[in-house]
C-alpha cells in the first residue's frame, strides 16, 4: 500500500489541472451555447461540420 | 378586422423603418469594421424574435445570406440574437430586417448588446466558481471517504493525516476563490455596520477551515483530529448552486425586459420651415430644431417651450410628483411626460440618449423598488442574524463546559443550519420567475407587486375604445351638420385631420391616418382629457375636434346622431365623423374567462351611453358605464375601493392615467399613450386582453409557490436549530440541509418560469 503515499499526492495535483483545462475551455466560451452545435448537423446547406473531414 | 389592425401598424411602422438606415440610428446597434479594398462593412446586432428552438438559428441564418451584400451572418440561438456583417455599398439594415421577417421571424435592432456581454462575463464567472467548488468538493469528499469507513485502527495514522493535507490543499481554492463572495459581502456589510447574510455564512466558513486546518496539521491540539474540509467545500458549492440560478432568473428577466423597450427607432416630429411637419429619429435632432410634441408624450430633448402651455410630469427625473406649468419660454427636460396640451419646443440640448436614460430609469425602478412583502422580510432580517450569531455564540459556551472538543463543530452547525438562504430566496425567487414568464408571454410587469394585485383582483375596469375596441382605419364616415355653403368637403377632412395630428388618441390617431391634413397653422392648442382638442386657426377662431356641449347639441337636434368626433368652429358643431369600430378578436373570450373565475368585469368609457351598451351586450356585462369624464371614472374606482373591493384597471389613453395610478392594479395597453404605461404597473406589449387573463393564472400560481416556500423555508430552520445546538447535527449535514432548501426554494420557484 505504500503507492498510495504517491498517488494521492498525484491525483491532488491533477485535479487541480482538470481544473485549469476546464477553466481554458469556460473562458473560450465552448459553453456559452449548448443548443445550437447539436442541431447545426440538421441543416440540409449547413456544410460539413468539420472542413478537415473533408466533402 | 387583423387586417385593418395590421394597416395601422404598417401606418405607424413605415417611417420608423425608413428610420432604421439613419446613420445615427445605425450607430446604436451597428459598428464599421476597417475598411479592406475600398469596401465598407458594417456589422450590425439585431435581435431575433419568434425563434422556438435552436435549429431556427440556421434558417435565419441562411435568409440572410441571400440577401445580397450580406458577407457573414452568425445567429446565436441562446442569446436570440444576430450578428451580421454587411457591405454598405450594397444593401441597408432595412433590408436585413425585412429578410428575417420574410423568412417567419421579428428582427429588432440590438442596442442593449453591451449590457448582454455584461451578463455573459458575469454568468462565466458564476459557473467558474461553481466548478471550482463543486469540482473541489468532490475530491475532498473521495479523500474524506476513508476516515468515515475505517474502523478504529484501520487507517495508519500518517496516511490519514496525508488524506487530510490533500484534502486541505482543494479546500484551498474553494475558500480563497470560490468562496470570495461570501467573504467580500460580509466584509462590506461590515463596514458599513450593517448585518448581512453573509455575515454568519463567511465565519461559518472562516471557523470551519481555520479549525480544521489546525486539526489537520496539529492532530490533537486544540481542534482535535476530526477535520471537515468535506462539509466546508459541499456548503460553498450548494451555495454557490443556489446563488447561480438567482442569477439565472435574473438575467432572464433582464432579457425579458430589454426585449420589451428593443423597439423600432423612437420618433419626433419635426417642424420644417414651410410648417409642414417630418417623422425623424429622435437621434437626428439637433440644437434650434422645433419640435411638436403631443400630449402624453416624453419630449424627447432637453429644449424650451415656444408655443402653447401645457403641465408637465418631471416625476421619473425628479422625483417631484406634482406636475409643473410650464409656459411660453420655460425649460423643458428630456424624459419628463407632458400631461395637457400639445406644444411646440425648440431643442436646446439633444444627442445624449435620452431614450436610453428612460429605459436605464425604468429598469432601476423595477429592481430596486422592492415589494412590501419583501420590504417585511428586511425588517426581521437583522434581528434574525444577530440572534443567530448569539446562538452560535452562546451554544459554543454551553459545549466548552459540557465537552471542549465539540464546541467549534456545534458553533460552525449553528451558523451553517440557520442561514436562512431558502427563507430569504422564497419571495423574490417566485416573484422574479414569475415575472419573467409573464413577459414572454406579452405581459411586461413594472412592479412585482401587481403579481399580488392580479392574483387577488375582484373587480376589473376596462375602458372600452382602444382597449377592448380598436378603430378600423379605412373608411372614416363624415356627417355634416353645416349649411353646406361655406366648406368644402375635402376642406373639412383636411382640417378635421391636422388637427387630429396633435393627439395620441385612438379615435385621433385614425383620422389623422385616413387623409393627409392641411397646413393650417394652429395655435394654442390644448387637449382636454375626456373632451378632445381645442386649438386656434391663425384668424384667432377656436375650432374644437372631439366632443361638442351637450346644450348645443340638443339646441341644434343633433343630439341623436352618434359619432366619435365632432369638428365645431367657435362651438357650433360643422361635422360629425364616425368610425366603424370593432372589437379586438379575443376581447370576448377574454372576458368570458375572467368572470368565470370570480372577477367583476366593467365597462368605464366616455364614449357615448349607447354604444357602450352595445359593446357591453356583445361582452355579455351587465355594468357598462358611457359617458364618463376622467374624474367620474376616477371616482368609480374610488367607490369600488371604499366598497373593500380589490380593484383593476386596463385602459390605454391619457384620460385612463389618473384611474390607472388610484386603482390597485393597472394595466395598460402596449399602443396606449405613454402617460398611460408610465402610470401603470404593466404594459401588455402585444395588446391582446388574453394575456391578462393567462397573467392572471401565473399569478395565482406564483402566490401558492411563495406561500409553499415560505412554509418550507420557516419548517426547515425551526426543526434544524434545536437539532444543532443539541450537537446531533454535523457541520456535513448542516450543510447539506441548508443547501438542500435552498435548491427546493428555487426549483419550486422556476416551475413558474415554464
Amino acid at each position: 500500500m505504500d503507492i498510495l503515499y504517491l498517488l494521492i499526492p498525484l491525483s491532488t495535483v491533477l485535479v487541480l489541472g482538470i481544473i485549469g483545462v476546464f477553466g481554458w475551455a469556460l473562458h473560450g466560451g465552448q459553453f456559452d451555447d449548448l443548443e445550437q452545435h447539436g442541431a447545426q448537423i440538421l441543416q440540409a446547406d449547413a456544410g460539413s461540420v468539420d472542413p478537415c473531414q473533408g466533402p | 378586422m387583423a387586417a385593418s389592425a395590421q394597416a395601422i401598424d404598417r401606418i405607424a411602422a413605415a417611417p420608423a423603418m425608413a428610420l432604421l438606415d439613419d446613420a445615427a440610428e445605425l450607430a446604436r446597434f451597428t459598428r464599421w469594421l476597417p475598411a479592406r479594398d475600398g469596401q465598407r462593412t458594417g456589422e450590425s446586432s439585431l435581435r431575433i424574435g419568434g425563434m422556438h428552438c435552436a435549429a431556427c438559428a440556421g434558417l435565419i441564418e441562411a435568409a440572410l445570406r441571400r440577401v445580397d451584400g450580406v458577407v457573414d451572418a452568425r445567429v446565436s440561438a441562446a442569446a436570440q440574437s444576430a450578428t451580421v456583417q454587411w457591405d454598405a455599398t450594397r444593401t441597408r439594415p432595412s433590408a436585413l430586417v425585412r429578410a428575417i421577417e420574410q423568412a417567419g421571424y421579428s428582427a429588432l435592432p440590438d442596442t442593449a448588446a453591451g449590457a448582454r456581454a455584461l451578463r455573459l462575463k458575469e454568468s462565466r464567472a458564476a459557473v467558474w466558481r461553481l466548478f471550482v467548488a463543486a469540482f473541489c468538493a468532490m475530491q475532498v469528499m473521495m479523500l474524506a471517504t476513508p476516515s468515515y469507513i475505517s474502523g478504529p485502527g484501520e487507517l495508519a495514522p500518517d496516511l490519514k493525516q496525508l488524506l487530510d493535507w490533500g484534502s486541505w490543499l482543494l479546500a484551498l481554492p474553494v475558500l480563497l476563490f470560490a468562496a470570495a463572495p461570501f467573504f467580500t459581502g460580509a466584509w462590506r456589510s461590515v463596514r458599513v455596520g450593517r448585518i448581512g447574510m453573509d455575515v454568519p455564512v463567511a465565519l461559518g466558513i472562516g471557523v470551519a477551515f481555520l479549525a480544521s486546518s489546525g486539526a489537520a496539521f496539529a492532530p490533537g491540539g486544540l481542534f482535535g483530529t476530526e477535520v471537515y474540509f468535506d462539509s466546508l467545500t459541499m456548503f460553498v458549492s450548494f451555495l454557490l448552486g443556489g446563488r447561480y440560478l438567482e442569477m439565472r432568473a435574473r438575467h432572464r428577466a433582464a432579457v425579458a425586459l430589454e426585449d420589451s423597450v428593443g423597439r423600432l427607432p423612437e420618433t419626433a416630429w419635426r417642424e420644417c420651415a414651410d410648417g409642414s411637419v417630418e417623422a425623424v429619429s429622435v437621434l437626428r435632432l439637433q440644437r434650434g430644431d422645433t419640435v411638436r410634441v403631443a400630449a402624453g408624450q416624453a419630449f424627447a430633448a432637453d429644449g424650451v417651450l415656444l408655443r402653447g402651455a401645457t403641465r408637465v410630469d418631471e416625476s421619473l427625473l425628479s422625483g417631484e410628483s406634482v406636475p409643473v406649468d410650464k409656459g411660453v419660454g420655460a425649460a423643458l427636460a428630456a424624459g419628463s411626460m407632458n400631461l395637457d396640451a400639445p406644444v411646440v419646443m425648440r431643442v436646446e440640448r439633444a444627442g445624449a440618449d435620452t431614450r436610453f436614460e428612460a429605459i436605464v430609469a425604468l429598469m432601476r425602478e423595477a429592481r430596486t423598488q422592492r415589494p412590501a412583502m419583501l420590504r417585511s422580510a428586511d425588517r426581521w432580517a437583522a434581528p434574525f442574524l444577530w440572534s443567530v450569531l448569539l446562538l452560535a455564540a452562546g451554544a459554543a459556551a454551553v459545549w466548552s463546559v459540557i465537552d471542549p472538543s465539540r464546541a467549534v463543530w456545534v458553533a460552525v452547525s449553528v451558523l451553517i443550519v440557520t442561514c436562512p438562504c431558502a427563507l430569504s430566496l422564497a419571495v423574490p425567487s417566485a416573484m422574479l420567475s414569475a415575472a419573467a414568464a409573464m413577459a414572454r408571454r406579452g405581459v411586461l410587469l413594472r412592479r412585482l407587486e401587481a403579481i399580488d394585485g392580479l392574483a387577488r383582483m375582484d373587480t376589473l375596469f376596462i375602458d372600452k375604445t382602444g382597449t377592448l375596441t380598436q378603430k378600423e382605419s379605412g373608411g372614416v364616415q363624415m356627417i355634416r351638420v353645416d349649411d353646406g355653403a361655406h366648406w368644402s368637403e375635402a376642406t373639412l377632412r383636411g382640417r378635421a385631420a391636422s388637427l387630429a395630428a396633435w393627439s395620441t388618441h385612438p379615435v385621433a390617431r385614425a383620422l389623422a391616418a385616413d387623409r393627409a391634413g392641411d397646413a393650417t397653422a394652429w395655435r394654442d392648442v390644448r387637449e382636454l382629457p375626456g373632451q378632445g382638442l381645442e386649438a386656434r386657426d391663425p384668424d384667432g377662431t377656436r375650432w374644437q375636434l372631439g366632443r361638442c356641449a351637450a346644450a348645443t347639441l340638443d339646441e341644434r337636434g343633433l343630439s341623436s346622431i352618434a359619432v366619435d368626433a365632432w369638428l365645431s368652429r367657435d362651438g357650433q358643431p360643422l361635422a360629425g365623423f364616425r368610425f366603424a369600430e370593432s372589437l379586438r378578436a379575443d376581447a370576448a373570450a377574454a372576458v368570458a374567462a375572467l368572470q368565470r373565475d370570480g372577477v367583476r368585469v366593467a365597462l368605464l368609457s366616455g364614449d357615448t351611453p349607447a354604444r357602450v351598451e352595445r359593446i357591453g351586450r356583445l361582452l355579455g356585462l351587465t355594468d357598462c358605464r358611457g359617458g364618463l369624464a376622467p374624474d367620474a371614472k376616477l371616482a368609480a374606482v374610488r367607490a369600488a375601493q371604499a366598497r373593500g373591493e380589490r380593484v383593476a384597471m386596463i385602459g390605454d389613453g391619457i384620460n385612463d392615467a389618473p384611474v390607472l395610478a388610484q386603482a390597485d392594479t393597472s394595466l395598460a395597453m402596449g399602443e396606449g399613450a405613454q402617460i398611460a404605461r408610465a402610470q401603470a404597473d404593466g404594459v401588455l406589449v402585444s395588446n391582446a386582453l388574453h394575456d391578462v387573463v393567462r397573467a392572471r393564472a401565473l399569478a395565482r400560481r406564483s402566490l401558492r409557490v411563495m406561500r409553499q416556500n415560505l412554509v418550507w423555508a420557516a419548517a426547515y430552520n425551526a426543526a434544524c436549530v434545536p437539532l444543532a445546538l443539541l450537537g446531533w447535527l454535523p457541520p456535513w449535514a448542516a450543510g447539506l440541509g441548508m443547501a438542500t432548501s435552498s435548491l427546493v426554494v428555487v426549483l419550486n420557484s422556476l416551475r413558474l418560469a415554464r
